[in-house]
């Protein structure tokens, strides 16, 4: 199966691959596994206390299609702020990464990736009682 | 299509099947529906059938893979299975590992990775084999799931040996 050309760049040259310190409280991390093919996906944001995503790092140990989905996410994420970031789709995803129909979880996985980042720093932040 | 794996061989669902009498029918079959015995008009339903028979026995003969069929009769969805986070922590560093020692060109730590995560895979397995020969379809979901990390994760190990040798 070919993958599209914005596949391989962000393969190629993935965007913001590393870690953030799970331990800042303005940190939210997400981890997620997609058991059907055994990959596995962290995800992490770090959050300004008015709620706008500063930095977004990940590592990924899956097929291009999850590399390239996270990595894309990571791009689109910075700046926003945690209610836009929260409203990505993985059909958004697919659809700028060309993704064909069996690659759809690689973009679920990465949707799932923000949504599971976002909840960890607000569970955080509720823990600090602000 | 609607026979089962098991059906076409005349089998019921089942965690333990005898694989050397499973190999036996199955090449029994694979000569009866051999599609150069057929005249042309049933020459594509004996490639369907015979298509049928090499995914079946497939399947079946490989216990990681006939429990995976099982599940799935069972209506069990694996990609919808949610992992504790600990578990998916312990493989995210596991395979940060892996990549090191990939990276460092160290294929004796890669061997030593490979050993290790394949018996906590074996183990995994057993139980989940002995879950589903138990009926216990959860407990079965959520060992074999595991074996598919696991299963993954060998695949890499395997691929770094390959690309060193």
């Amino acid at each position: 199966m070919a993958y599209s050309d914005k596949v391989i760049e962000h393969y190629e040259n993935p965007k913001n691959v590393g870690t953030l310190d799970k331990e800042d409280p303005n940190v939210g991390t997400g981890l997620v596994g997609a058991p059907a093919c055994g990959d596995v996906m962290r995800l992490q944001l770090k959050i300004s206390d008015e709620g706008v995503i500063q930095d977004a790092k990940f590592k990924t140990f899956g097929c291009g299609s999850a590399i390239a989905s996270s990595s894309l996410v990571t791009e689109w994420v910075k700046g926003k702020t945690v209610d836009e970031a929260a409203t990505i789709t993985n059909k958004e995803i697919a659809k700028e990464l060309s993704l064909p129909p069996v690659k759809i979880h690689c973009s679920v996985l990465a949707e799932d990736a923000i949504k599971a980042a976002i909840e960890d720093f607000k569970k955080k932040k509720a823990a600090r009682g602000k | 299509m609607t026979v089962n794996h098991f059906e076409i061989f005349g089998l019921t669902p089942s965690v333990d099947v005898d694989v050397p009498a499973l190999e036996a029918k199955y090449r029994e079959l694979s000569l009866e529906h051999h599609p150069d015995r057929v005249g042309a008009d049933q020459r594509l339903e004996a490639v369907q059938k015979t298509t049928s028979l090499n995914e079946a026995v497939k399947v079946l003969r490989d216990p990681a893979r006939r429990a995976f069929y099982l599940l799935q009769l069972e209506g069990i969805d694996l990609e919808k299975q949610q992992m504790p986070m600990e578990f998916l922590e312990s493989i995210l560093e596991q395979r940060e590992q892996l990549e090191i020692a990939k990276r460092q060109k160290n294929l004796p730590k890669v061997r030593a990775l490979g050993a290790e995560v394949g018996h906590t895979s074996d183990q995994a397995l057993a139980e989940g084999l002995k879950a589903l020969r138990a009926g216990e379809v959860p407990a079965a979901t959520s060992a074999l799931a595991r074996v598919r990390y696991y299963t993954r994760f060998l695949d890499e190990v395997e691929a770094i040996e390959e690309s060193a040798a």
